[in-house]
């Protein structure tokens, strides 16, 4: 009895010193990301991660989520669905993670979503487009899986929609990475145009890495299409539109040509004009959160935002926001609180999930004329 | 490149996994040259060959000379731990954007018969014929070149008649090495300049080594060519996606039915 006595005080002083411990000093909420941090598409996987840095700097800034800091674990996959496995099963067993972003690639996100839904770890994807992932995700399956982004599908709609509408769905040919985003834009722009009666004049995939396009674009010559639909990421874009260029292809370009990332001496040339291009972003889309996200994000990293690191920064408000409004970092509270979110994009719409966890956000379609990219406007995705 | 990774592997025997890496490091200071010191494109071309043959007197000195002509396990173990290293501190230092070169003649075609040429590229395939003339020339008509021959074909015979060992490995190293920065400063202003960009040239520069007959620099050179001329040509007629097979399907079938490469000859360099 005498030593209860003496416990009793110490654990009276010990509940207390645990009431007054500023918010700070708690356990942070823990999330972890799979993403590539090197290999062929590390660039974008480092977007990534600058974009989701940005948004829980702003969250931790402002007091954290639930009087707690939020902290982001970042494990390199490079872009490998085998290696992102790996990844997310290590983070996966140590428990402490309330929720999973991204994983960036299609098939990574693919090769992740049964680990989290064993798990019981809500997954929300900012980035991997392709249409499987959300076609397996909320009624189709996979309760654990919400993705913020479009899906291939849904832009290629889009884009095949204005294409439509000018008269130019004749005579595309596809020129696309051999990934999960390649065949998936393929397939979205094949069945979009097929749709309309038409189909794509030629397919062409490359592999992750290419540096040399030459002989396909004297093959894309001699068959004179009336359009290319380019989907490339990266360093190969890099190096495909500057060959396109060197070489004087001079086939209009569309699909999902990434305006932002054309060097400024190719696009004043002019031989991009006539280009037509569907993303879900674009730095030069003039709403004021979208103007205040690119000065805090080229304030921070020094470089201006790009698709990546816009889809990651909103797609981590998202999570943080469920976190927020489920009350508890407890993965199913957050799970339920993603269904029901309704938050508004810095593109002026709102996300939304529908019942296969997708939202509809805003695709922006883009065309280059007289060596400067336009924003010819916002379209439902 | 497959020329200096041919050399270093005839001389050193020493199969460098970091070769793509100082290929990459080779375009990072053409990049650095060129958009931060505005260095024209022939002084860049000069000074880049430079550097790099000059870190790669380094790299013999601080770690391949410690491993040369011990076990060969070693030195692959060695080599790509020294390209993980390059790969990754670089991904540090400079990020992984993809870097553009501009130089003065970036955006200069010649048109040949109606066919469009970048200029950078006949730059480029003079350089890399003028590489392979020059080492040549050095490898069958100079004395070092014969010390160089000497010692990739009997090491102990070499060194009973005076010929200092660390001094001509050292210098191949420089010049094999150096190649790949040559190689770099050509292409950087070609292609996008990153981090990770030696990493699909070193495998496919493995593959024309094999079927060049490893250690054999004129054979590397004929099989670079070979092996291009047979890629535009499926690329051209077939799935694009089958181009990256050619030079590998060509590397097994080498090592299947003529291990020795296309001159099947025993004697390196």
């Amino acid at each position: 009895m005498g030593r209860i006595d003496r416990r009793l005080p110490i654990a009276l002083l010990l509940v207390w010193l645990g009431a007054v411990t500023p918010a700070g000093a708690q356990e942070p909420i823990h999330i972890g990301s799979s993403i590539p941090i090197t290999g062929g598409v590390a660039f974008f996987g480092q977007h990534s991660r600058w974009g989701t840095e940005l948004a829980i700097a702003e969250a931790n800034a402002a007091g954290g989520v639930l009087g707690r800091k939020i902290e982001v674990n970042f494990q390199d996959n490079r872009c490998n669905p085998a290696e992102a496995v790996k990844s997310v099963t290590q983070m996966l067993g140590e428990k402490k993670y309330v929720a999973m972003l991204d994983g960036l690639c299609s098939g990574v996100v693919l090769a992740i979503m049964p680990l989290i839904e064993r798990a019981q770890i809500p997954l929300v994807v900012a980035n991997a487009s392709a249409t499987a992932v959300a076609e397996k995700s909320g009624a189709g399956g996979n309760k654990w899986t919400f993705k913020v982004n479009p899906t291939d599908a849904s832009l290629a709609e889009a884009m095949v929609a204005w294409l439509a509408k000018e008269g130019k769905i004749a005579n595309i040919a596809f020129l696309g990475e051999d990934t999960d985003f390649g065949r998936s834009g393929m397939l979205g722009f094949q069945s979009a145009l097929g749709r309309r009666g038409q189909k794509l004049a030629s397919t062409d995939f490359y592999q992750q890495g290419t540096a040399d396009f030459t002989a396909v674009f004297t093959k894309l010559r001699a068959q004179k299409p009336a359009s290319l639909a380019l989907y490339a990421i990266a360093a190969d874009f890099q190096n495909l539109i500057r060959q396109y260029h060197s070489f004087g292809v001079g086939i209009p370009l569309t699909g999902r040509v990434l305006s932002d990332q054309i060097p400024k001496e190719i696009l004043a040339s002019g031989a991009l004009d006539g280009t037509s291009s569907v993303q879900p972003y674009t730095p030069e889309v003039e709403t004021a959160g979208n103007k205040a996200f690119v000065a805090a994000f080229q304030k921070m990293h020094g470089n201006p935002p790009n698709l990546l690191s816009y889809m990651s920064y909103e797609t981590t408000r998202v999570l943080l926001d469920a976190i927020k409004r489920a009350g508890k970092a407890d993965p199913a509270a957050i799970r339920d609180a993603l269904e029901k979110t309704k938050l508004s994009s810095l593109l002026g719409d709102e996300i939304e999930f529908d019942k296969n966890n997708l939202a509809h956000k805003n695709a922006v379609i883009l065309t280059i004329k007289n060596g400067q990219i336009v924003v010819l406007g916002l379209s439902r995705t | 490149m497959a020329m200096g990774l041919s050399l270093i592997f005839g001389v050193l025997e020493i199969v460098n996994f970091a070769h793509g890496e100082f290929y990459m490091l080779g375009a990072m200071i053409a990049y650095f040259l060129v958009a931060r010191l505005h260095v024209g494109y022939w002084p860049m071309i000069a000074g880049v060959t430079l550097a790099v043959a000059a870190l790669g007197v380094v790299l013999y000195e601080a770690l391949l000379a410690s491993v040369r002509g011990r076990s060969f396990e070693r030195s692959i173990l060695l080599t790509l731990g020294v390209s993980m290293v390059l790969q990754n501190g670089a991904i540090a230092l400079w990020t992984t954007t993809p870097r553009m070169v501009e130089t003065e003649y970036a955006y200069t075609n010649v048109t040949a018969g109606g066919i469009r040429i970048p200029l950078l590229r006949v730059f480029a395939l003079a350089l890399a014929a003028a590489a392979f003339a020059a080492l040549f020339t050095v490898l069958h008509r100079t004395r070092i070149g014969k010390a160089m021959r000497g010692l990739a074909q009997n090491p102990d015979a070499a060194l009973m008649v005076g010929i200092d060992p660390r001094a001509v490995s050292r210098l191949a190293g420089a010049i094999g090495i150096g190649l790949a920065g040559l190689a770099g400063a050509a292409l950087a202003p070609i292609y996008s300049v990153h981090p990770t960009m030696g990493f699909a040239f070193v495998f496919k520069a493995f593959a024309v080594i094999i079927v060049g007959g490893l250690g054999d620099v004129r054979g590397a050179a004929i099989a670079a060519v070979a092996l291009g001329v047979v890629e535009s040509f499926v690329a051209g007629f077939f799935p694009l996606i089958l181009v990256d097979a050619v030079a590998f399907v060509a590397m097994i079938l080498f090592l299947l039915f003529r291990p020795a490469g296309l001159f099947g000859r025993g004697v390196r360099v």
